[in-house]
């Protein structure tokens, strides 16, 4: 009983439905962007922390919870067009799955806070850009204005280059995460690992859409302000350092 | 010789960066600096495959102390070069083409990336690096296609795109994952080495790992070689820039054809998987052909004429004849990329001239031209049949006297017969003033055609599968039980001439058309013209998949 009660205190901090709710109504309250940076990087590690601290066995259970989870806010991204509401559900979605590292017990605990803070440097980077285009243009939301490409083609520059990161694609940690969650599952529960992939679709596609609904379109009439070099040079070094990172972590997990 | 093989992968890597860094530098210089890097990495890659010519065993080279990144055997340094050649005449063709651009120096970025990627999915010699590469080639083509980011159109096709080649990249994954878990490597040379000594040593839910292997690479190359129903975005992207088309149709849209190259020791030991390849790649050739024909758009035929190319060559690999797909992809692309990159300038002669030939009564009463005449029908039937018969015997004869024992050789031989009769027959059909002039060009065309595509697809053969063991496991692990193989082609046989039968009945009667056939026509011309709702069905789910999301965050408050 013990352990059910701490597997679901975790859940709210890994996100397990319906306690993964609690995470996205707290991101929805906070308006200063600086409080959601840091809600974003503590959330998962506390989780982490939790179930770690209390040495609670996993069953299979909660992984089939997390898998449904993780799809549910993958195929509910789909309709989002608000940039902070979308990174929350794809943190949901990502987070969601450390369970399953954690239930196969074979990575360590400390290359699982990597895999946490892997899977969120991006979705922290988007929180910023998002802020960025609220005080642009009063909101960040996809459909409203469009055209970023053409209007900043700086800030648009990185925004997809950010985007692309936070769904996992090569070179960035999140793909090698993925990737070796699919090795891990697909021995084990090969059903499973078909679920990890359709998940990764899904974020492919919602990917997609938010790029699509934010660069493609005509030029605005009004000129607003790209960002600065130093800025490109902030968002450049950390993407950099994000893809080192991940082809470390290739040689290291896989 | 290990150093410039890294060079010739790494080249189009370097331009990428440095025009990314300094473009506001280089300006126009941008596209100069990309050419002078895509040539000279061309040139190493002519040097690499002559060396690779002399029978110089292949190599593998590693990175520190990880699995094999690189290996360079023949299919790697010829498509190697492959890919440099075609990317080097587009990068030429965009140099002017791409001028008034906006994002000048960002496509250029853009094509070198996508040059390094295809580079490294063909010099790929591990699992991890052919996964990483083959998925970035349809991140960067997603990119590429929508250089225009004004174009909601563009864009949307292009999204068709990087959907339907993340649904390939899905199985190659699973591939890359189970093999490793079996074999516990990343290297493709040690796999595929275990996998030829002891080919049903692991089992995955009941089923040989070859076998699931086998199958889920061909499920990889049907996603990105434009398969039956896999095939929608391909006739779509044409919003694209014209030298991306080129690059796509020429190059990219290829790899499914490579894959299953890459992974012959797989699908050697893979029970009828082959056989479903062929089956799949066949109705892709004949919906590919079909959809063509139906077309009124010159960018949109040319789509599914790639499409009903991609479906024989994948057909070619369903019947053991792994090189001859290479060289079909080789081929295919030189005539597919040189077509795309002049489809502006025919488009721009048809708007001076229609080309549709004149009304019959026009020419003899207005212009005083005699009558066009056709050869007697029996005559030209015999010719139809006989003529391109004889010359692929003879041309098959001539590379290797026991062809006939081959099931995948006889199924080529019945292609190209129908070809080459049906060219004839397409010949006939024309008029002319002079048809035996008309005629004769036909044949000798045909025996050119056919003389060197034996001949080129025979040195392919021995050069990228030098040991002659394999070639003939290649063929017999495609083969079907005889009587089966034969009803199939007594059947193909009965349905094509009827089929024929059919045209020259048309041809006679066409005026005394009864009324239902009428409807039946035009409910098939209806049908392809939407051709076959596939497009349709898939937008229909798409928007279902949408609501659904839609309502289950109504149903949960956004959170």
């Amino acid at each position: 009983m013990a352990e059910t009660m701490i597997i679901l205190l975790a859940g709210i901090f890994l996100p397990l439905f319906p306690m993964s709710m609690v995470f996205n109504a707290v991101l929805d309250n906070v308006k200063q962007p600086w409080l959601k940076v840091i809600l974003f990087i503590t959330w998962p590690l506390c989780g982490l922390s939790i179930v770690f601290y209390s040495g609670a066995a996993i069953s299979e259970w909660v992984v089939i919870l997390a898998l449904i989870t993780s799809t549910m806010y993958a195929l509910r991204m789909l309709s989002l067009r608000e940039v902070n509401q979308w990174s929350g559900f794809l943190a949901t979605s990502l987070w969601s799955l450390l369970w399953l590292t954690i239930w196969q017990q074979n990575t360590s605990e400390m290359l699982l806070y990597g895999y946490a803070l892997g899977m969120t440097v991006p979705l922290v980077l988007l929180l910023m850009l998002s802020a960025g285009l609220e005080q642009r243009f009063g909101a960040a939301y996809t459909g409203l204005y469009g055209g970023l490409a053409r209007t900043i083609p700086r800030f648009s520059g990185i925004l997809v280059t950010v985007i692309v990161a936070a769904i996992a694609t090569p070179l960035f940690p999140s793909f090698f995460i993925m990737f070796d969650m699919v090795v891990e599952t697909v021995a084990v529960m090969p059903l499973a690992a078909i679920v990890l992939l359709l998940i990764w679709l899904l974020w492919s596609w919602a990917g997609a859409r938010l790029i699509q609904g934010l660069i493609v379109g005509r030029a605005s009439n009004t000129k607003i302000a790209d960002i600065g070099v130093l800025t490109i040079g902030f968002y450049s070094i950390v993407l950099l350092a994000l893809a080192i990172a991940g082809i470390y972590m290739s040689r290291v997990i896989l | 010789m290990e150093q410039l093989i890294i060079v010739v992968a790494v080249l189009p890597l370097i331009s990428a960066l440095l025009i990314q860094l300094f473009s506001k530098r280089l300006g126009r210089g941008s596209a100069r600096l990309s050419v002078v890097m895509t040539t000279l990495s061309f040139l190493l890659s002519a040097v690499l495959i002559t060396w690779s010519l002399t029978g110089h065993e292949p190599q593998a080279l590693s990175i520190g102390n990880s699995s094999t990144i690189i290996l360079f055997d023949p299919l790697g340094a010829l498509l190697a070069a492959i890919i440099l050649g075609i990317s080097l005449i587009v990068h030429l063709y965009s140099v002017r083409y791409m001028a008034e651009e906006a994002a000048y120096g960002q496509f250029f970025v853009l094509l070198d990336l996508m040059t390094a990627a295809l580079l490294f999915m063909v010099l790929a010699g591990d699992l991890i690096t052919l996964v990483i590469s083959w998925y970035l080639v349809g991140v960067l083509l997603y990119f590429l296609l929508g250089q225009d980011t004004r174009s909601q159109t563009a864009y949307r096709f292009a999204f068709w795109t990087v959907i339907t080649y993340r649904i390939g990249d899905l199985p190659l994954i699973l591939a890359a994952a189970l093999l490793y878990n079996a074999y516990d490597t990343w290297s493709l040379t040690f796999i595929f080495n275990e996998i030829m000594a002891n080919p049903h040593a692991h089992q995955i839910l009941g089923f040989s790992l070859t076998q699931v292997v086998a199958g889920l690479i061909a499920l990889a190359a049907f996603a990105r070689s434009a398969q039956f129903l896999l095939h929608t975005w391909l006739p779509y992207t044409m919003d694209g820039p014209t030298p991306v088309s080129a690059l796509m149709h020429a190059g990219i849209v290829n790899a499914g054809g490579f894959l299953i190259n890459r992974f012959a020791p797989v699908f050697v030991n893979s029970g009828d998987v082959l056989n479903w390849v062929f089956v799949v790649g066949l109705i892709t050739a004949i919906f590919g052909s079909l959809l063509m024909l139906t077309q009124n758009d010159i960018k949109k035929a040319l789509g599914y004429s790639t499409m009903g190319q991609m479906g024989f060559m994948i057909m070619e690999c369903g019947i053991g004849a792994f090189s001859l797909a290479i060289y079909h992809m080789f081929a295919h692309g030189v005539f597919k990329g040189t077509m795309f990159l002049s489809a502006g300038s025919v488009i721009n002669s048809a708007r001076q001239d229609d080309g549709i030939p004149k009304d019959e009564l026009y020419t003899f009463a207005v212009e005083k031209q005699p009558n066009r005449t056709r050869l007697p029908w029996l005559l030209m039937a015999a010719i139809t049949l006989v003529v391109p018969l004889v010359i692929l015997v003879f041309a098959h004869l001539l590379i290797a006297e026991d062809y006939f024992q081959k099931q995948g050789a006889v199924i080529l031989l019945f292609f190209g017969w129908v070809t080459g009769a049906q060219l004839i027959f397409a010949t006939y059909r024309m008029r002319s003033q002079n048809i035996w002039r008309m005629v004769g060009l036909s044949v000798v065309s045909l025996v050119i055609v056919v003389l060197g595509y034996v001949f080129i697809s025979h040195a392919f053969d021995l050069f990228l599968y030098p040991d002659e063991t394999f070639r003939e496991q290649l063929y017999t692990a495609a083969s079907i039980d005889v009587l089966r193989f034969d009803v199939l082609v007594v059947i193909t046989t009965l349905i094509i001439v009827a089929g024929w039968f059919v045209t020259y009945y048309a041809e006679q009667n066409g005026h005394r058309r009864r009324k239902q056939s009428k409807r039946l026509w035009l409910n098939f011309y209806a049908l392809i013209s939407r051709e076959f709702y596939i497009g349709d069905i898939y937008t229909r789910l798409t928007r279902t998949l949408l609501a659904l999301s839609g309502r289950l965050n109504v149903w949960l408050r956004w959170l």
